[in-house]
């Protein structure tokens, strides 16, 4: 890369409230991944994911100064905006006619999403993080984060009670921060 | 709830993973206002959970990033876009002109082209019957004068003995000429001088021999010419005579029909 910019939180909120459009590209090229990701966790359909994905940023640029810092991070509020519209898409009437013909196109494709999960950690190398979370606790951060599951509707998913769901959130939350310090 | 029995509640890690209910968010920014240092704990807890999500990135198409930003910056390109067609049309134009007025040149010149090639094929025609003709003519005269070459020939021929036969009181203005030859025998007619032949009638020359008629052979006037011409030899002639016979001649001479005459 022949130009690597870093903002800090405050600086990247602040060009972006000014509609700065180079922040918008750092923004997109830093977190779209991410994004991707959690979109393509609820809809495994790659095309209806990317369009998806470019609504989402077109409403966290529309829509940015609807974001409060002292609410919480930038990146939690474009994970909440793009998972609702991937949950609304999902319950849209229009999808759900398309997933009955789909069905078995995305028993395929979910297999292939589950691979490509594996390349991802080698881009970041954070692998130290997967020895360090066990596959249950990944498995409830996901549910709740990338899925938007209440610990409730986990408890009922992955047939445990609910106080279990909340230890192993907890855990797992826990073992990320400590991630940070090393 | 006191700092430490929020923390216990779990809920500002709902919160950080955007999974609160509505009546849980309110409870949350209730406490961060009353205890301000509970922020930098769910900035760590945030910071995690990105950092986790951003370890699991799904790099998108790059067709995604070119049509987001196509659809929110590019108001300047969609103009051009826009544009170009028109130009291209413009352009498009003088390309059929072209050939059009190119086409109307080669039609103009195909018509031109047929009404010279009507014009000189005529031209050619007359030309072409104009020059029959004329090699008609030429060699009519050219017949003529050969005949008449000939005529002369036997006329002046050093051997030639002309005999004059005198017109019989039948047709007292007529007249003929016979060239002897006496060297080879050989018996010439000239009947320039002879009235023109009824139609279906021939002139005969007859040779007495011994106080006989011979015939000499028919006199060939059908052609309207009445060149000297090649008759039957004699050996020895006592008379000769010219009579009208019907077409193709007679055995013997019809003695009132005699023009001619000429005793030796």
């Amino acid at each position: 890369m022949p130009e690597t910019i870093k903002y800090s939180e405050d600086e990247l909120v602040q060009l972006l409230q000014s509609g700065d459009q180079t922040a918008f590209e750092y923004l997109y090229d830093h977190y779209s991944g991410a994004l991707n990701t959690v979109i393509l966790k609820l809809i495994s359909d790659q095309q209806l994911a990317e369009d998806i994905l470019q609504e989402a940023f077109v409403k966290i640029w529309n829509n940015f100064s609807a974001y409060d810092p002292t609410k919480g991070r930038l990146f939690t509020w474009m994970l909440n905006i793009t998972r609702n519209l991937t949950i609304d898409t999902l319950r849209s009437k229009s999808f759900k006619k398309q997933a009955k013909i789909q069905d078995t196109e995305n028993a395929v494709s979910y297999t292939s999403n589950n691979i490509n999960e594996n390349d991802k950690f080698d881009a970041l190398d954070i692998r130290k993080q997967t020895m360090l979370l066990k596959e249950d606790q990944k498995r409830v951060i996901e549910l709740a984060y990338f899925e938007g599951l209440t610990q409730e509707e986990i408890s009922k998913a992955l047939g445990i009670p609910l106080g279990t769901v909340k230890t192993r959130m907890r855990t797992a939350i826990s073992v990320l921060k400590k991630l940070l310090q090393t | 709830m006191t700092k430490e029995e929020f923390i216990l509640s779990g809920l500002l890690e709902l919160y950080a993973m955007g999974i609160s209910s509505p009546e849980e968010t309110q409870v949350v920014h209730e406490h961060l206002d009353r205890f301000p240092e509970l922020e930098q704990d769910l900035k760590e807890t945030e910071i995690a959970l990105e950092n986790y999500a951003l370890s699991n990135s799904t790099k998108p198409s790059s067709s995604v990033k070119e049509k987001l930003f196509n659809q929110l910056f590019s108001g300047n390109e969609n103009k051009q876009v826009n544009e170009a067609p028109v130009v291209s049309m413009n352009k498009k134009y003088p390309i059929p002109l072209f050939y059009k007025s190119i086409a109307a040149a080669v039609f103009i010149l195909l018509i031109g082209s047929m009404v010279l090639n009507y014009t000189y094929f005529n031209k050619y025609h007359k030309a072409q019957n104009a020059l029959d003709v004329a090699q008609q003519q030429l060699q009519q005269k050219e017949e003529s004068n050969e005949a008449m070459s000939h005529d002369l020939e036997v006329v002046t021929n050093k051997y030639a003995m002309p005999v004059v036969l005198n017109g019989t009181p039948n047709s007292p203005d007529a007249l003929a000429k016979i060239f002897w030859m006496k060297n080879t025998g050989q018996v010439y007619v000239d009947p320039t001088n002879l009235p023109k032949v009824p139609s279906g009638m021939q002139y005969q020359l007859w040779g007495i021999v011994d106080g006989k008629p011979v015939s000499g052979g028919m006199i060939e006037t059908s052609k309207g010419i009445y060149h000297i011409q090649k008759m039957n030899s004699f050996g020895k002639v006592d008379a000769f005579a010219i009579t009208l016979e019907k077409a193709g001649g007679s055995p013997t001479p019809t003695m009132d029909q005699m023009i001619v005459s000429a005793k030796m």
